[in-house]
């Protein structure tokens, strides 16, 4: 097997001119680099861009203007029937008057594959996807997990430089989505295929990718390992979307490089920060809900809304004007509290993290869909 | 329900099982069995065979014509005004007279024809086979066009990005993908087309010449040599084949119905973006729908000359004629009939449609059958049935417990059976527009209505109606445009006291009073047009209820 495929994308901008409406830039100057074998997901809400840049990756769209390259060579202008990619669609789309045996067996005909040798491969496939035994079956017989694995089989036995997946479980009920997610992220490891995964759902990100690109309105918003992201988030809309979060205005007392002593909810302390933020500065810190110990420290509270979700309670704490979200997963030892209720927290002062000055201030939009 | 019941079931077996018996019985009694031999061994069954020959000629055109308008329609990029102008093309025959295009045809390309003859010198003979193929081709096309047409919208666009993204030349996707899951549809066009061509009783008269088929020499049986034990064998000659043909295409244009199997289709169509392949494309379909025009353009001319072609003097003495003239009686008794039929068939179809969809009684089946007949049966073998089954009143005991319908003394001059003709011949189309709306609204709304107190018939009256509103409507549509257009069912059932308009076409383009026959032809697609508007206005436009049937828009307040 050859070495996977590093994908490169160089100023990617696509523009959609329609003759009703004014043009629309889908996707703005967009640069990526992907390393060969990572996984690695678009995420944002819908109409960020995620999707038109996966279709520019696999040649469904031409760029307006900068470059898609595949281990240095330029794609942009290839069809796609010539990019070898494999896609996973949002519908699936399985050819609905094929075998599955036939829809896997679709683009190893195309490369002139026949006989025992395609039908070995087909089976290996099947295998890998957990469908053995279900070829000749037709995709209208088999349950939505499975036409997905099918889907998943088809794009795979071609062995695709790049597999490309279009939000393919937004279509499935949540358990199913779960462990479907586990499952492509084994065939990937497994494989090694360097994989674009576009997806609106966080917690799919998270659990899938080597790397999130968060997206918002056509530009990358930040990109980074899941972690990294989720603790340090480059903007507002980053550490909103990704998650949920407390935005906590701070005043800074003295930054260093990589943390700052600042004044946070009346209290001093050091908390992680980005750079370049000047002493005396108001500036946004974000604390995560899970980074509020209630129960415990200086501060004093009142519950406004209080709801148990059986693993962890969850609670909206008010300290003087500000309002704040908490989860407590230790509420067997502290017990609960009702509304009304005065309580002790604190700030996990090491989980805070101060974003960059004059970050955007834009949140991102509420997610119906997320689990 | 009961009451539902009772109705359809008296009306599919008076009004079709009937007759489409008693002609069955004729033609199974000893003195028929010689007609038979007749007419299935040489030299005779020369009619049979050119028949099929004509079926299979028709159905492959107009196939082929359906497929590139609705390919053109769908997937190539053009200007919308040229799709729009295409479009209407290709439905323009549909509420057009059957003689309407022959007429144009023989006008423009006959022996005397302005194009063939005047412009290009030919001696060019349009009857006989060749003329019947390029008119009932172009007359017949609409139904193949709007199936795949339909069909090729709701084909997941994924799909073909999947086969392109899977390595597959333009080419390969459309044979791999594209084509096969049209098959069905094309199938069930095909032989759609291939039934039409076999019941169509106009133009084999108009413009068979020397050709004869089944529907032709019937017609010739009937009205030449009052032969009506010949007509009952011709009749079943023809009822065989029809009825087995339909009822495979029937089983096809299910299929057809449930290509996509999962998901929601994404995205707009694929475009076909090969330069050259696109423009042979629309340039084939623009030459057939500028040949559509020029047909209808020489239809409205000729209906403003004495002669066309030989006598351009433009005179309005033909619309004099039809309108205030010796033609009234024909518009208004038709139009009359028309209208009578037009509604009755409606809700006939929208409720033997519930009965089929939703009904727990055995024999669903069997009433979806039977009221199907009604299309599948060619008319003119319904002609010869309601005239052995309802020329002599039935009588029990002395009593006619049923009046004599057909001919001149029958009940009402006969219009009672024309009426019943058209109902017979248009209720399928409600019922199955109606049947694909009830299949699409989910019982439960209906289930709600009922536990919130309502019986089935408010139930029917305040919600699933007004849910089925569009196909209602369809199914009015067709009614109408069908009832007017007939031909083949009525024309051995017209009598001097009910004159029917395409009836009197045939008369005078018999006479070869063109003028005229193109007049009543004019006047006619008009007033089929205008209702068409009517009922839009009447009933309203779809959109607001597909809107309403649509769970991701909000519900209008009405």
């Amino acid at each position: 097997m050859t070495a996977p495929a590093m994908v490169k994308l160089e100023r990617l901008t696509k523009r959609f001119r329609s003759p009703e409406t004014r043009e629309v830039v889908a996707v703005d100057d967009v640069s990526l680099e992907l390393a060969g074998g990572s996984f690695v997901t678009l995420l944002g809400p819908s109409g960020c861009g995620k999707t038109t840049t996966l279709r520019l990756i696999a040649g469904f769209e031409t760029p307006t203007t900068g470059r898609i390259l595949v281990d240095g060579a330029d794609v942009s202008r290839r069809t796609p029937d010539k990019r070898e990619m494999g896609m996973v669609f949002q519908s699936y789309a399985l050819f609905p008057h094929l075998t599955v045996f036939e829809n896997v067996a679709y683009g190893l005909r195309l490369r002139r594959r026949s006989g025992s040798d395609l039908r070995a491969a087909v089976e290996r496939t099947l295998a890998l996807v957990n469908l053995h035994g279900l070829g000749g079956r037709r995709p209208s017989e088999l349950s939505g997990g499975q036409q997905q694995r099918v889907a998943l089989a088809r794009a795979m036995a071609i062995e695709p430089r790049v597999l490309l997946f279009d939000e393919p479980l937004s279509n499935l009920d949540a358990k199913l989505r779960v462990s479907l997610r586990a499952e492509i992220r084994r065939i990937q490891q497994q494989l090694g295929i360097t994989s674009v995964y576009v997806t609106h759902d966080q917690s799919e990100a998270m659990a899938l990718s080597d790397v999130v690109v968060v997206m918002n309105a056509g530009r990358v918003e930040q990109t980074g390992p899941p972690d990294q992201v989720y603790r340090r988030p480059a903007t507002r809309f980053v550490a909103d979307f990704i998650g949920r979060a407390n935005f906590v205005e701070v005043e800074v007392v003295a930054p260093d490089a990589e943390s700052a002593e600042v004044t946070i909810l009346g209290q001093r302390m050091r908390i992680p920060a980005a750079t370049g933020h000047r002493a005396g500065s108001i500036a946004t810190a974000v604390v995560r809900p899970e980074s509020i110990r209630v129960g415990a420290g200086d501060l004093r509270a009142t519950v406004q809304r209080s709801t148990f979700l059986g693993p962890l309670a969850e609670y909206e704490l008010s300290i003087g004007d500000q309002v704040l979200l908490a989860v407590d997963p230790d509420w067997m030892g502290g017990g609960l509290h009702g509304v009304g209720e005065e309580v002790a927290c604190s700030v996990r002062a090491d989980q805070a993290y101060m974003l960059p000055p004059n970050a955007p201030a834009e949140v991102a939009p509420e997610d119906p869909d997320a689990v | 329900m009961t009451v539902a019941l009772t109705l359809a079931v008296a009306f599919v077996v008076i009004a079709i099982a009937w007759p489409i018996l008693s002609m069955v019985g004729s033609s199974l009694t000893g003195e028929a069995l010689p007609v038979f031999v007749r007419y299935l061994t040489p030299p005779q069954n020369q009619i049979l065979i050119n028949t099929v020959i004509l079926g299979l000629s028709v159905a492959t055109l107009g196939s082929l014509l359906g497929f590139l308008f609705a390919y053109v329609q769908v997937r190539v990029p053009l200007p919308r005004l040229m799709k729009r102008f295409m479009h209407l093309m290709a439905l323009l025959p549909i509420v057009s007279p059957p003689f309407a295009l022959a007429l144009a045809a023989i006008i423009l390309f006959g022996r005397a024809g302005f194009i063939t003859h005047d412009l290009l010198g030919l001696d060019v003979n349009i009857y006989g086979l060749h003329g019947m193929v390029l008119v009932m081709s172009l007359s017949f096309f609409p139904v193949a066009y709007i199936t795949l047409s339909g069909l090729l919208r709701a084909l997941d666009p994924a799909l073909d990005e999947a086969a392109t993204n899977l390595g597959a030349s333009r080419w390969r996707t459309f044979r791999t993908v594209t084509l096969p899951l049209l098959l069905p549809g094309i199938a069930s066009g095909f032989l759609l087309l291939f039934v039409e061509a076999l019941a169509d009783l106009g133009n084999p008269i108009v413009l068979g010449g020397n050709f004869q088929v089944l529907a032709s020499r019937l017609y010739l049986a009937i009205i030449g040599q009052y032969d009506v034990l010949a007509g009952a064998v011709l009749g079943i000659l023809l009822l065989v084949p029809s009825l087995i043909v339909y009822f495979v295409h029937r089983y096809y244009a299910e299929r057809a119905s449930v290509v996509s199997v999962t998901g929601k289709p994404s995205g707009r169509p694929i475009e076909l973006t090969h330069r050259p392949v696109a423009i042979i494309l629309t340039a084939l379909a623009m030459l057939v729908s500028l040949l559509v025009a020029l047909m209808y353009g020489t239809i409205v001319f000729g209906a403003f000359t004495n002669l066309v072609g030989v006598d351009n003097t433009l005179t309005l003495d033909n619309f004099a004629f039809v309108l205030f003239g010796y033609g009234l009686k024909a518009v208004s008794d038709t139009v009359l009939l028309a209208g009578i039929a037009t509604p009755i068939a409606g809700l006939l179809g929208v409720v033997i449609a519930f009965l089929v969809v939703r009904g727990q009684f055995i024999g669903r089946g069997a009433l979806d059958f039977g009221t199907m007949l009604g299309v599948a049966v060619p008319g003119t073998v319904f002609g010869i049935g309601y005239l052995l089954a309802f020329n002599t009143p039935l009588e029990v005991g002395g009593f006619a417990i049923f009046p004599k319908l057909t001919g001149g003394a029958g009940l009402l001059g006969g219009a009672v059976a024309i009426v019943l003709i058209f109902i017979v011949r248009s209720t399928p189309g409600g019922l199955r527009s109606g049947a694909a709306a009830l299949q699409q609204i989910d019982p439960t709304i209906e289930e709600a209505s009922v536990s919130l107190g309502a019986d089935q018939a408010t139930t029917f009256r305040r919600v699933v109606l007004p849910l089925i509103r569009p196909a209602f409507l369809t199914g009015l549509i067709y009614s109408f445009a069908r009832s007017m257009t007939a031909i083949s069912a009525i024309i051995f059932l017209t009598t001097p006291a009910t004159r029917i308009m395409t009836q009197q076409i045939l008369n005078e383009t018999n006479s070869a009073r063109f003028g005229n026959a193109l007049a009543y032809c004019v006047i006619l697609i008009l007033i089929v047009c205008v209702a068409i508007g009517l009922l839009y206005l009447i009933i309203g436009s779809s959109t607001r209820v597909d809107r309403a049937l649509d769970p991701t828009t909000t519900v209008p307040s009405t």
